[in-house]
């Protein structure tokens, strides 16, 4: 996983604690091995490089592929994991340089889910387009890792995914785990929020490191897949809490596209949520 | 940027969490098989890429080259290439020899004729093909280090050469050091049309046997993440010749000491070792979209040339596929220390001699760009790069004699190269 | 310049590289991951440029070994 990782198991149990560990790192390494965009040795790479031709896919992918489709239809396409291509265009580097409304829209071509043909087991993408799980894999991770730890212990768990977690059961006396919310200007110094966590997910969505600023304006690195551009006057970052940390990112994430909708988006749905 | 038609928010999320939990109740035991198995024969990503190089220098040599490179890559990320070119040659190049004030025409060994007219550099015509195989073999070991191994073959008419490569490069410090360590080595022959001839003698045959050369190289390059957007890298190399070097077709004129008329003309000699050495640096930057290449090379070997390289490619990146790149090279060159314009009626003759000019200081100055891009819809990348080369050397060497100071002694030579490529993945 | 005072400038810059001054963080690393940067974008076109510079002048090699002789040069 591309940031830091982390388990805190309750036990006096030091190899039962080491061993949950080992189980989420071997766990991560091989969901990142198999879904990160940046190696050429996986089926990412030889969908992204397919240029056309069908391919099928082993069962994990498929079930992904799936819950990628149902985020698409349920935001009315505006998680896309097709839209990858997009950030080609952007440099979220904190400077003042955004890219030319014509690089934007030759890019928007590649993009939309419902060009691609997904008929399980077999995924047939344009060529041109990329697929990118960036927007899902941690959180599966987590979820994952979670599942497997669950399956060896009955201590109550964190597993922290660089800052999209899981947390399981309550801590002894009944206390529960602290989870604090970043100050986006300030990674790591000081937290806004401290929440009361039990079982359920908890992930952020945000521009805390990649921004461009842009008319007076600070846009995040999370791209509209539809005008291919960031969004305005998004939060700095939405924090959600949901069953699994699945469904906290991706409604972190959809939250965020709302701009500045987010906060009414997030009531509608009736679920724990902090934006700052 | 809004939803066009809000669906029932608890839809939403229980669409979301039946999915999620679709997902995460497959067993860990099945997933762990079926990762690996992922391997599917039928879209292992396979690559052509052609390349066709039009060449020309001014009133001199054409050459048209077509390439032509298949890589397989494999689950497991180890790569296989193969690549087939056709070099198509014809032209003319100078012999080495000088102007005569006087029209010249004689016949060679090898049955060609040489002409030229009064003043200017004699030239000999010559047509060859030239076909090259080469292959590699990439293979990671672990996750830090990849090997290379490769092989070569090419033939033409009076030219083979058989060449094989390994390199070991290792990723330490979380892949942000790059140490790389490889050496090759060649078997060369050279068999001149019409038999070899001895060094500085006016063209005796005197060997119908071919000639070997064998070249064996080293070089080790560390290469460094500096920063999100900078990589430097350190390369040195040697190379180390050893047979016959000489260019069996190159003729030295022997002049008249006082009137600089060339009396007439022998075939040049080179030692048969040759050591060379480099030691290169090279930049990579990448501003918020566009790249900067440069690189700066110093050359020396054992036959006293020293050379100074500078290379700067700029990259405008417009999108993903399309960019224009342009780039500019500069090049000099001290002369060989038996670098000779011509030798002197009546005096001893040395060791070693040759006027060939790429053997003379030189400049060479290179203006060209690329161009990348992708057509809509058609799959595969295309990239056209024109290049205008221009060479100069000394053209009023001081140290010409009689009727030769009237002379263009290094005329620059203008080259123009440009390749089409195309790349496509399938 | 003097071979000596190249190789002792290399050594210099080389230990220089080894010792690096700053780390990136794999999360950091989006712009590093592009098949653009890299100090040989496009092979072919760097091979055929070094062929005919082979060709033309008296130096060769720098950043690669192996490939073929030629009865060019």
């Amino acid at each position: 996983m591309a940031s830091p990782c982390s388990v805190l198991v309750e036990t006096d149990d030091r190899a039962e604690a080491a061993e949950l560990l080992a189980i989420a790192e071997e766990e991560a390494r091989r969901i990142e091995l198999k879904f990160s965009r940046y190696r050429r040795d996986n089926l990412v790479y030889r969908i992204n490089h397919s240029e056309g031709r069908p391919i099928e896919v082993d069962e994990e992918t498929a079930l992904l592929i799936d819950y990628a489709t149902t985020c698409y239809a349920m935001s009315d396409g505006m998680f896309d994991i097709t839209s990858g291509v997009l950030r080609r265009a952007w440099t979220f580097d904190g400077s003042t340089r955004v890219p030319s409304r014509h690089s934007v829209q030759r890019l928007l071509k590649h993009v939309g889910w419902s060009r691609v043909q997904w008929s399980n087991p077999t995924l047939t993408l344009p060529a041109g387009m990329e697929i990118d799980f960036g927007g899902i894999g941690k959180e599966y991770a987590v979820d994952r890792a979670a599942t497997m730890i669950a399956q060896r212990t009955r201590s109550s768990f964190v597993v922290n995914f660089g800052g999209d977690l899981f947390v399981r059961g309550v801590r002894r006396g009944d206390r529960t785990w602290g989870v604090g919310i970043d100050d986006p200007t300030r990674t790591g110094e000081s937290a806004l929020y401290r929440l009361d966590a039990t079982t359920g997910g908890i992930a952020t969505s945000g521009d805390a490191r990649r921004f461009v600023v842009y008319r007076g304006k600070r846009l995040g690195h999370i791209l509209n897949p539809k005008t291919g551009w960031p969004v305005e006057d998004a939060p700095r970052s939405v924090t959600v809490a949901g069953r699994t940390c699945l469904e906290a990112g991706t409604l972190s994430t959809l939250a965020y596209l709302q701009g500045p909708r987010a906060r009414t988006y997030l009531e509608e749905l009736a679920v724990q949520f902090w934006i700052v | 940027m809004q939803l066009e038609k809000p669906k029932p928010p608890s839809a939403l999320r229980d669409a979301l969490h039946t999915a999620a939990l679709a997902l995460l109740l497959v067993p860990a035991a099945t997933q762990a098989q079926t990762a690996p198995t992922t391997a599917n024969t039928s879209d292992s990503p396979d690559r052509i890429d052609v390349t066709s190089l039009f060449y020309g220098e001014q009133g001199r040599t054409s050459i048209f080259e077509p390439v032509v490179r298949f890589t397989h890559l494999m689950q497991d990320g180890q790569s296989l290439s193969g690549q087939f070119g056709l070099d198509v040659i014809t032209g003319a190049s100078p012999t080495g020899e000088l102007p005569s004030g006087q029209v010249q025409t004689r016949t060679s060994a090898s049955g060609r004729t040489i002409t030229s007219s009064a003043g200017t550099l004699p030239t000999a015509p010559f047509s060859d093909r030239r076909f090259a195989f080469d292959g590699d073999w990439k293979k990671p070991w672990g996750r830090v280090v990849t090997s290379t191994i490769g092989g070569h073959f090419s033939r033409e008419k009076d030219y083979q050469s058989l060449g094989a490569s390994g390199m070991i490069a290792t990723d330490l410090e979380h892949r942000l050091l790059t140490i790389t360590i490889g050496g090759g080595v060649n078997r060369d022959t050279v068999f001149p049309v019409g038999g070899t001839t001895a060094g500085l003698s006016s063209s005796a045959i005197i060997s119908t046997a071919s000639n070997q050369k064998s070249v064996a190289n080293v070089l080790i390059g560390v290469s460094r993440v500096m920063s999100r957007r900078w990589m430097l890298a350190v390369n040195a190399s040697e190379s180390h010749e050893n047979g016959y070097l000489t260019e069996p077709y190159k003729l030295v004129s022997v002049l008249n000491p006082t009137s600089g008329v060339p009396l007439t003309s022998l075939t040049e000699k080179r030692p048969s070792t040759r050591t060379r050495s480099s030691v290169m640096g090279s930049s990579v930057y990448h501003f918020t979209q566009d790249l900067l290449y440069s690189s700066y090379r110093y050359y020396w070997d054992t036959w006293g040339i020293r050379s100074h390289t500078l290379d700067l490619k700029y990259r405008h990146q417009f999108d993903d596929t399309t960019y224009l790149e342009p780039l500019l090279r500069f090049y000099t060159q001290s002369a060989a220390n038996f670098y000779t314009g011509g030798l002197l009626q009546g005096n001893p003759l040395p060791d070693f001699a040759s006027s060939d000019y790429r053997l003379g200081a030189l400049n060479t100055i290179t203006v060209g760009g690329t161009y990348g891009l992708r057509w809509n819809d058609f799959p595969g990348d295309w990239t056209v790069r024109a290049q205008l080369i221009r060479q100069s050397g000394n053209s009023s060497p001081p140290n010409a004699i009689g009727v030769q100071r009237r002379f263009d002694l290094s005329p620059p030579v203008n080259i123009y190269a440009v390749v089409v490529g195309y790349s496509f993945g399938y | 310049m003097k071979a000596k005072t190249i190789c002792r400038m290399l050594i210099g810059f080389t230990l220089l590289l080894v010792a690096g001054c700053q780390t990136v963080k794999p999360w950091d690393r989006d712009l590093l991951a592009q098949k653009q940067m890299s100090f040989n974008p496009a092979p072919m076109l760097q091979s055929i440029d070094e062929h005919i510079y082979f060709s033309k002048e008296a130096s060769m090699g720098g950043a690669s070994v192996g490939g073929g002789g030629c009865g060019c040069n």
